[in-house]
């Protein structure tokens, strides 16, 4: 991967501890952590994520609606809180999301957690947004203990889906992705489509619980075809015809069983992808991670699947509280980095949108 | 005001085809049509048509993706945007795209312009209108003015 480019310094490896500052502003959360990690210890001090704190309730003003404004206005009061009257004094390094995200919304971010390297002379590491979510897991006490290379990790979100292969900390390859929609824009457009609110994949999950799940034929596209590439656009369609052919007096009646029959559609082709992937890789855990892993059916399922097809393979799910964007998850990933010594230097840092894992 | 049939993806190519030779730097292109009509379809298309390297994903999400041509053509760069979480005309400023469309060579795509009404109506450079609609057979008919 593209992050090594300017080695500064080369600590002994795992011996020393590292509290390490996180910021991730890549789309629409804004989020400061502070994490400590020694060997394989590891410690969440603080996780703050903008949308569950009221803050301008706290700093006075309205918070702007829009993406990069409101990052701005909420990193200060972030880092207010996380820091506090100690400042930097009390953090080792900075680990900063420099992309794949949005161009104005990361670069909030990256000058923010370049003036503190700045004034501060601690390190800094760019992480990309990808391996802040695999790293998600790695938060999880039971993953740690189970953590051993190779790794698959299945990162489905909002914006994401991708199969990834995890030679060892820090070395990965994309196995496969989604070529259209992620799987989180297949819940969230679904629901739309069947005139459910937003976010659609908690309502989808929801109104699947009492709907039966073979009840309508929805496609799973590229299933059997090899490959480990998603493709999630056509569902939108399918479910759209589906749902217009039904009269408006089914609609209400026969919306639970159609939420059921795409959720099965989804959680069918992810799960089948991913235990094919894992097979072929012979990897020894899979990851889970994403604000998707947080649906219920797609967790059970996948852990079932492992456990029945894959012998002595590990189920490594983030847990709940680190599946949708947040920085103690980008935090983690700066400590792989900084622990093999690798670190940028501030002033030659910029944003990359499109930046690869790769 | 032209009118074409589609009804698969190498009839998007095609359409894709004529309508690379149509576009110019600065121009924008409006994509409108309902979830799951096809707008990510056709700019696939385009990008393919265009030399790019990478298949366009939906920017629902990201909001905004960029590419880069490689055929040599007047058109170095295509930016993908999608205004469908976008609730107010004043978002669109978070994306800084007057900056990004004055850099030499763009061409802008846009999914649910409708949501960047304001926006829209202060751009005064070239512009196309693609609408697309599904019938009854499953059949695209676009429209283009």
């Amino acid at each position: 991967m593209k992050i090594r480019p300017q080695v500064v310094k080369n600590t002994k490896k795992s011996q020393r501890s590292w509290r390490v500052l996180g910021i991730e502003t890549s789309c629409d959360e804004t989020a400061v952590s502070i994490l400590r990690v020694q060997g394989s210890a590891v410690r969440v001090d603080k996780n703050l994520v903008s949308s569950q704190i009221p803050i301008h309730q706290m700093y006075g003003g309205v918070v702007p609606e829009v993406a990069a404004r409101a990052h701005v206005v909420e990193l200060i009061a972030l880092l207010d809180q996380a820091l506090g009257k100690t400042y930097m004094k009390r953090v080792d390094a900075i680990a900063v999301t420099h992309g794949p995200g949005l161009a104005t919304a990361l670069r909030v971010g990256l000058e923010a957690a370049r003036c503190l390297a700045a004034v501060s002379g601690k390190p800094i590491v760019g992480v990309n947004h990808l391996e802040g979510h695999i790293a998600s897991s790695w938060l999880n006490a039971a993953n740690r203990r189970q953590w051993k290379f190779p790794l698959l990790a299945l990162i489905v979100s909002g914006g994401h889906t991708e199969l990834i292969f995890i030679k060892d900390f820090c070395e990965y390859s994309l196995i496969g992705q989604t070529r259209d929609d992620a799987a989180g824009e297949a819940f969230d457009k679904s629901a739309k489509l069947m005139g459910l609110p937003y976010p659609g994949g908690p309502q989808i999950a929801r109104a699947a619980l009492n709907g039966d799940s073979s009840a309508f034929a929805l496609p799973r596209p590229m299933l059997h075809d090899g490959a480990f590439d998603f493709s999630f656009s056509g569902l939108k369609t399918a479910v759209r015809q589906t749902w217009e052919a039904l009269s408006i007096d089914q609609r209400e009646a026969r919306r639970a069983d159609l939420a059921a029959s795409t959720q099965q559609a989804i959680v069918d082709v992810l799960v089948t992808k991913t235990i094919l992937a894992a097979h072929q890789t012979k990897v020894r855990g899979v990851l889970l991670v994403g604000g998707v892993s947080a649906n219920r059916a797609l967790r059970e399922r996948l852990g079932e699947a492992i456990k029945r097809d894959l012998r002595g393979v590990s189920f490594l799910p983030s847990d709940i509280r680190y599946v949708t964007d947040n920085a103690a998850m980008i935090a983690a990933a700066g400590a792989w980095h900084l622990q093999r010594g690798d670190a940028h230097d501030w002033k030659k840092m910029d944003v990359d949108p499109e930046l690869d894992l790769f | 005001m032209n009118s074409f049939l589609i009804k698969n993806i190498d009839e998007w190519n095609v359409f894709a085809a004529q309508l690379v030779t149509r576009l110019q730097p600065s121009m924008i292109v409006t994509l409108s049509g309902s979830l799951g009509v096809g707008k990510t379809t056709l700019v696939q298309a385009v990008a393919r048509a265009l030399g790019v390297k990478v298949n366009p994903r939906s920017p629902t999400f990201s909001l905004m993706r960029t590419y880069r041509t490689s055929d040599g053509s007047s058109i170095k760069r295509v930016l993908h945007v999608d205004a469908y979480r976008l609730e107010k005309s004043s978002d669109v400023l978070a994306l800084d795209m007057d900056e990004e469309l004055s850099e030499p060579g763009t061409v802008l795509f846009i999914e649910w312009p409708e949501n960047l009404q304001v926006w829209m109506k202060k751009q005064t450079g070239p512009r196309l209108q693609i609408t697309i609609s599904i019938r009854e057979d499953g059949a695209r008919e676009v429209t283009m003015s």
